[in-house]
């Protein structure tokens, strides 16, 4: 563990001294959030509330979303396409070390400093802009949002693992990658709830493991979820994430074996 | 009992074959014709604990294939090959903890901060206690005096303090084999010859076994008294430098600077080349009449300056394939 555990350290160095890529990363956040904080505000002017969020829920909706962006959306798939195609991932290969472990533990150390930017920069939108927020009516939910925030993560650094493993096979993974990062901004809810979209393709979502990077987890928050109902929930993120954890396993071995044979 | 152990070793790729034009680019996109292509053709060879070992071979050769295929990157096609006595694809943790490779073009270290930092990760990679740690740091940071700039970020560092730090990143274990792809590439003289010492006293100290590439003559004449030769895959030569030198680099290579203008026609009865510069002029010369040449040089022309060197490892290689 020790080792995973340097190289949180290490990575948590680095990103702070890429200073100038945080604070882009983070203004380009921001500008999605006031954007969308807007454009709801707008919307919902003169109406108490809308889809069945209330007038604070659904801002609150927006802000939760900048945490989750931040937590559960962020990941370091440009660099795992990078490494493989440039074949840097060899010098992890040929030292004693787990690349799924190591690779989450940058991850990890990634999100925390996001999430701590996210934390600092909703802090001072709820000052200056003194917003309606929505605080939960119980600590239970709280734990209940933590446990998906932590879920939606992981699940989310599977996913991305597997689109970023097609780097093994071809030279054009960016594009896979790239589609991948826009369509679960949509998919998950991180541009506007999910009860925005026709009934169908709801159910079809509902069907998929998308919601639960985002729409659920604020859902749970803003306690629109009942604690049972958000069990249950948490439950089946838990069986997505086990599936897409054995997955990426499995593609990541698959892959190794073609780089192994093919050279990198 | 050997450290490297390896009998007909095979290793063919699969390249597909890429059509020219826009029609040929659009048809890949729906059928591909694969080739076989063989990087290392039946190789076997031996070598023993302690060993310092050079690799030569023009590019393509099949070299780096071959030391990525006993680093354990890449599985072989057929034959075998043993390690310390592991099969290196199985990439088992033991084996990991008593091997390096180091590619003179790709860093581990980690960019935008100290060296020292990789080190203290490696330290954890390989489960190093903090006095082992402390004690092969101290050793390494000597030898390759780093001292000045373990707390720099890497990203500030010389090519040539990032390449001593790398090794003593890949080092701190102790591994008792190490692999070297161009270790001393794109550095300048003084600091070419600070790694090569270096090798030697790692070498020594630890009776580690060292296999090293490299297209510079003097690493090779400097570390390895044996060298094995790939030609497309096929190893063609296993012995003896010296000797092999003898038989191939007939000739040394006479550079000299003149003062001032000296007459063309009388250039050109030396029979030599002028550089892409047009400034030094080369003169190759049978070995035993190297140093009369020189003195007929020195004595009937303003010479500025005059060096006598060995041909380039490329040249004699060429000459090998040439005979072969």
């Amino acid at each position: 563990m020790k080792k995973y555990w340097r190289a949180y350290l290490i990575s948590l160095q680095e990103t702070l001294q890429r200073r100038s890529s945080l604070v882009m990363d983070r203004l380009g956040g921001i500008a999605v959030m006031l954007s969308l904080y807007y454009f709801w505000k707008t919307l919902l002017l003169g109406r108490t509330s809308f889809l069945g969020y209330s007038y604070s829920q659904m801002l609150t909706y927006v802000l939760g979303m900048n945490i989750l962006r931040s937590f559960a959306l962020t990941g370091r798939g440009w660099e795992l396409v990078g490494e493989i195609s440039s074949g840097k991932i060899s010098s992890y290969l040929v030292r004693p070390l787990s690349y799924h472990g190591y690779a989450l533990a940058l991850d990890l150390s990634q999100k925390t400093v996001h999430l701590f930017a996210a934390f600092f920069e909703i802090g001072a939108l709820l000052i200056f802009f003194h917003p309606p927020f929505y605080w939960p009516k119980s600590i239970l939910s709280l734990f209940l949002f933590a446990g998906a925030l932590l879920t939606a993560s992981l699940l989310f650094f599977f996913l991305e693992f597997i689109v970023s493993s097609l780097a093994f096979w071809t030279s054009e993974s960016g594009g896979p990658l790239f589609f991948f990062e826009l369509f679960i901004q949509f998919a998950a809810g991180a541009f506007f709830p999910l009860d925005v979209l026709p009934r169908f393709l709801q159910k079809v979502l509902s069907l998929s493991p998308f919601p639960y990077l985002v729409f659920l987890p604020i859902n749970i928050y803003l306690g629109r979820v009942g604690e049972g109902r958000a069990f249950q929930d948490l439950l089946i993120s838990f069986v997505w994430t086990a599936v897409f954890g054995a997955t990426s396993v499995y593609v990541w071995r698959k892959g190794l074996l073609s780089y192994s044979a093919e050279g990198g | 009992m050997n450290a490297i152990s390896v009998n007909s070793l095979q290793k063919e790729y699969q390249v597909f074959n890429r059509k020219p034009g826009l029609w040929g680019s659009l048809g890949s996109v729906f059928w591909r014709e694969w080739n076989k292509v063989k990087a290392v053709d039946s190789i076997s060879f031996q070598i023993g604990e302690g060993e310092l070992v050079g690799f030569l071979g023009a590019n393509g050769a099949g070299k780096t294939t071959t030391l990525k295929i006993l680093s354990g990157l890449l599985t072989p096609t057929s034959g075998q090959v043993e390690v310390l006595g592991f099969k290196p694809w199985r990439r088992e943790r033991e084996f990991q903890k008593r091997i390096s490779l180091v590619m003179g073009q790709r860093t581990q270290l980690w960019w935008e901060i100290p060296a020292q930092e990789t080190f203290r990760l490696n330290q954890a990679v390989y489960g190093l206690s903090d006095k082992q740690y402390q004690e092969s740091l101290g050793e390494l940071v000597e030898m390759l005096e780093l001292k000045d700039y373990l707390a720099v970020p890497v990203k500030k560092l010389s090519l040539g303090q990032r390449m001593r730090a790398e090794l003593a990143a890949a080092l701190l274990h102790r591994p008792k084999i190490l692999l070297l792809d161009e270790p001393t590439l794109g550095l300048d003289v003084v600091m070419q010859k600070k790694v090569r010492e270096f090798i030697l006293e790692y070498n020594k100290k630890w009776r580690a076994s060292i296999l090293l590439t490299s297209h510079n003559m003097d690493d090779l004449t400097a570390l390895c008294p044996r060298v094995l030769i790939l030609e497309k895959g096929k190893l063609i030569y296993d012995g003896n430098l010296e000797s092999l030198i003898r038989r191939y680099a007939e000739n040394k290579i006479i550079k000299i600077v003149f003062e001032g203008d000296v007459s063309a026609s009388k250039i050109a009865a030396l029979g030599g080349t002028f550089d892409s510069q047009k400034t030094t002029m080369l003169v190759s010369v049978p070995r035993a009449d190297v140093s009369k040449k020189a003195a007929f040089l020195l004595s009937s022309f303003p010479v500025a300056d005059l060096t006598i060197e060995e041909p380039s490892v490329d040249e004699i290689v060429r000459k090998i394939f040439s005979k072969t």
